[in-house]
């Protein structure tokens, strides 16, 4: 039976899913993946920013998000949100922060509510690698540079103006050649 | 709203169901598929609230809503949920050849659970057609292949057949009794006792007393000693009886469970249609079917007048 499972509904993630899932070997076995998952999605929300390995970043984040657009969706009078919540959050002040924090900030987001970003590696690189998991609109400092290039700023004024005089230098001389080719002719 | 149904205690059928008996009131016209009414929502699924068929987005323009229910009414409009397979160009050609074919042929609303007659294109009988009467005991595919499939026990002979309801040898599906179970699957009838799959072949339709409301039949179904085609008891099957199996069989079960599975979030996700999708989806195809269902009942209509 390949048909859609209707007994829940989910918001659409807006980050990319893969179609599997990463297992992670722990002694309990599947149940062990999902504690250890747990554990980074409650960090992740105490501390709004942790830096761990990027395999269990990239899994925890699809959960974290799912978490929060459950909770805002439903609401927290919603049995099976809470029930979920519960077993994310092992702190339970967690909870309350989950639904009277994180949903207002996220209400109106139309973009992911977390941020995975690649951290340093170590060389010789032979491992995937660390990774920064944050949620948006935290306290700290952005950890990516500003990416704006706005128009008013000195440099841009300046490179704007050379530009127009080059062009209206290159101009001047198309004209002058296409004169001198008539005036020869 | 004064009717208060406590909806925790509910499964997420159940309680969509319910929803049902909020919409009708009695001085309300019995249009079942448009909902005019606000629909509170607290029920498990999540639904959003409803308020009419033309809700404003955004930019304030009126955006065509089709009503929560028809998702379970049409689960086969929504794609397979497996990532691999998803191809948006697809599914809406596939779209429009569901509609197309169902122009042509009615394809009623049916759940597991519901008596079905099915009558096929057969060279090879004496009048070109045969028909089938049986229980739907479980429904599948997406797109052109959805399927289901009819039980019956004709002469002590346990019979199913699987129909796809979009093929072109269809000639007719009539729902004779539309009810549903506790179960989403009723593979457990195989072994069951054979009162519970038998029906008459010339069962004639039955009326339904609340056109607004499809009931669930709470009927707790018998099964045969062992051996079984499958492990019921690892199932969670509210539809049998108390299986009445030694401990040892409920340790087993207890074993192999996988409890971690309910909590697990990215699993739901990756079986499912997300919420916004559906909502486009139906949103595309709602008019189309309410369309067809209007010609349909003129059609009808204008029929019984030429028999007068």
């Amino acid at each position: 039976m390949n048909q859609a499972d209707l007994s829940k509904l989910v918001s659409v993630l807006k980050v990319a899913v893969k179609p599997k899932p990463r297992l992670f070997s722990s002694p309990e076995g599947p149940a062990g993946r999902l504690k250890k998952l747990s554990a980074t999605v409650t960090a992740l929300v105490k501390y709004e920013r942790i830096e761990l390995n990027y395999p269990r970043a990239e899994e925890a984040q699809g959960y974290a998000e799912r978490l929060i657009s459950d909770a805002i969706r439903n609401g927290d009078c919603h049995k099976h949100t809470m029930e979920m919540a519960d077993y994310w959050l092992n702190e339970k002040q967690l909870v309350h922060k989950l639904f009277k924090v994180l949903v207002p900030r996220y209400q109106n987001y139309n973009s992911s509510f977390t941020r995975l970003i690649h951290g340093p590696n170590t060389y010789p690189g032979y491992q995937p690698g660390t990774a920064i998991l944050e949620l948006k609109g935290n306290p700290f400092p952005s950890l990516q540079p500003e990416t704006h290039n706005y128009h008013y700023w000195l440099h841009n004024v300046l490179l704007e103006e050379a530009k127009k005089e080059f062009r209206s230098a290159r101009e001047e001389r198309n004209a002058k050649t296409t004169e001198s080719v008539t005036a020869g002719i | 709203m004064n009717n208060k149904i406590n909806r925790d205690s509910m499964g997420p059928i159940e309680s969509f169901y319910k929803s049902h008996i909020r919409e009708s009131q009695p001085h309300a016209e019995a249009v079942r598929k448009a909902t005019h009414h606000p629909i509170e929502t607290s029920d498990e699924a999540g639904e959003r609230p409803v308020s009419s068929q033309k809700a404003s987005n955004e930019s304030g323009n009126t955006v065509v809503v089709a009503p929560p229910e028809f998702r379970f009414m049409y689960p086969e409009f929504l794609p397979d949920p497996a990532m691999q397979y998803r191809n948006r160009l697809k599914e809406k050609l596939e779209r429009m050849d569901m509609l197309q074919r169902r122009s042509v042929i009615e394809i009623p609303e049916f759940y597991t659970g519901s008596v079905m007659a099915v009558t096929v294109a057969d060279a090879n009988s004496p009048n070109k057609f045969s028909r089938f009467v049986g229980i739907c005991i479980q429904r599948g595919g997406s797109g052109l292949r959805a399927w289901f499939i009819l039980r019956n026990v004709v002469d002590k002979q346990g019979v199913e057949i699987l129909y796809e309801m979009y093929g072109p040898l269809i000639h007719k599906i009539e729902v004779l009794r539309l009810e549903r179970r506790l179960d989403e699957s009723l593979l457990y009838l195989r072994d069951a006792l054979p009162e519970y799959s038998t029906f008459p072949l010339d069962m004639e339709p039955e009326r339904r007393l609340n056109n607004l409301v499809v009931p669930v039949n709470p009927l707790k179904v018998k099964l045969r000693p062992r051996p079984w085609l499958e492990r019921w008891e690892r199932q969670n099957l509210q539809g049998v009886e108390d299986l009445n199996l030694p401990q040892r069989f409920y340790d087993k079960a207890e074993k192999v469970a996988k409890p971690w599975e309910k909590y697990d979030l990215m699993l739901h996700y990756r079986k499912t249609i997300p919420a916004e999708e559906q909502e486009k989806i139906f949103a595309e195809v709602h008019s189309q079917l309410q369309q067809q269902d209007l010609k349909r009942k003129i059609r009808r209509r204008r029929g019984s007048d030429n028999d007068q």
